[in-house]
């Protein structure tokens, strides 16, 4: 048992004690439900409650491919509040150690802050991946069901290019959280930056290829048309690069910390 | 525009047909709503504002229980 093992094990100790292990996945497969109920309930609801005089629903309009609608379920569900509930339960991932001398006490110990964070940000980054992908196969389920079938590689790289974009999520709260010490303030600047990269995407093909909200993009892409941008090989590179950026800012902060301290 | 409905038309609504696509969204909006609630009530003794709490698990749709979890349950780790 190496110390990255123990890290990882204990974080994961500290998700079933919150409960977080229950709720998130929980949270995500409500989202993933959301999306495809309400698009195909759109025209009974619009005419039950959208005042019945003069208004014609064209029936083409409501016959939406599958693909489009679980395009929809990522980009208006999971980008919007799905990004946020990521963002809050996950801003006290380093600050509460910090607050409760737990980083202090751990770096006193014989381990490396490279394995500190690598332990911090895999465990959570597998956590919250894998609620992504419950939540996304929940959808999928619904939209075959209610909707046309989507092709399985479309949804399988879709997927692929979501979590990079999951990643980075992951890894810049972790170095917000690192950096400040109010969990406001950690919710505050991850949430106004991230969801600004989000809407960011597409003024500029420049921009986008830095930008790893693009990548949500091109997720959304290959679901509606089935066909792989080939800028996209930028948008991997940033976004990896973009994550390893975060992390060491985040490595270099908390040993410059400790030589503060001491 | 019909705003107002009697109880005698829910006769004519045909439940069955969107139930079954209905009933996993309700169920699991309420299963947070359950663990949240039951959550509270174990640890009522720690905790401040109950009534609060209790009130947004039960009437703030989704976000309630989320919130409870995240900012409800750490303020009573510093007591």
């Amino acid at each position: 048992m190496n110390n990255f093992t123990v890290l990882a094990k204990k974080e994961f100790v500290q998700m079933v004690r919150e409960f977080k292990v229950i709720w998130l996945p929980l949270v995500f497969i409500f989202l993933g439900l959301t999306q495809p109920v309400v698009s195909y309930y759109l025209p009974s609801i619009l005419k039950a409650l959208g005042g019945g005089q003069g208004i014609t629903i064209d029936p083409s309009m409501a016959a939406q491919k599958g693909g489009e609608v679980l395009a929809s379920t990522l980009g208006s569900q999971f980008d919007q509040l799905g990004v946020m509930i990521i963002i809050v339960s996950m801003m006290g991932v380093v600050q509460s150690d910090k607050a409760n001398g737990m980083l202090a006490f751990i770096l006193t110990r014989p381990v490396t802050v490279g394995s500190y964070i690598s332990g911090k940000v895999i465990s959570n980054y597998l956590f919250v991946a894998c609620s992504v992908v419950l939540g996304y196969l929940v959808s999928y389920l619904y939209v075959i069901l209610l909707f046309t079938r989507v092709d399985f590689v479309d949804l399988l790289v879709a997927l692929l290019f979501y979590l990079m974009w999951i990643l980075f999520i992951v890894s810049f709260t972790t170095m917000i959280s690192t950096i400040f010490n109010s969990q406001g303030i950690i919710a505050l600047i991850s949430i106004v930056f991230l969801l600004g990269c989000r809407i960011v995407v597409g003024l500029s093909p420049v921009l986008d290829n830095v930008n790893p909200a693009s990548m949500s993009k091109h997720a959304m892409e290959v679901l509606i048309l089935g066909t792989v941008n080939t800028d996209v090989i930028w948008s991997v590179i940033s976004t990896i690069v973009l994550s390893a950026l975060t992390i060491l800012v985040t490595n270099i902060w908390i040993s410059k910390k400790k030589f503060n301290n001491e | 525009m019909q705003l107002h409905y009697g109880w005698d038309e829910f006769k004519n609504v045909d439940f069955m047909s969107f139930l079954p696509i209905i009933l996993p969204v309700i169920a699991i909006g309420f299963i947070l709503v359950l663990i949240a609630l039951i959550d509270l009530y174990r640890h009522r003794k720690t905790r401040k504002n109950i009534l609060l709490w209790t009130l947004i698990i039960i009437f703030v749709n989704t976000l309630g229980p989320i919130l409870y979890f995240v900012i409800g349950r750490k303020d009573s780790d510093r007591i």
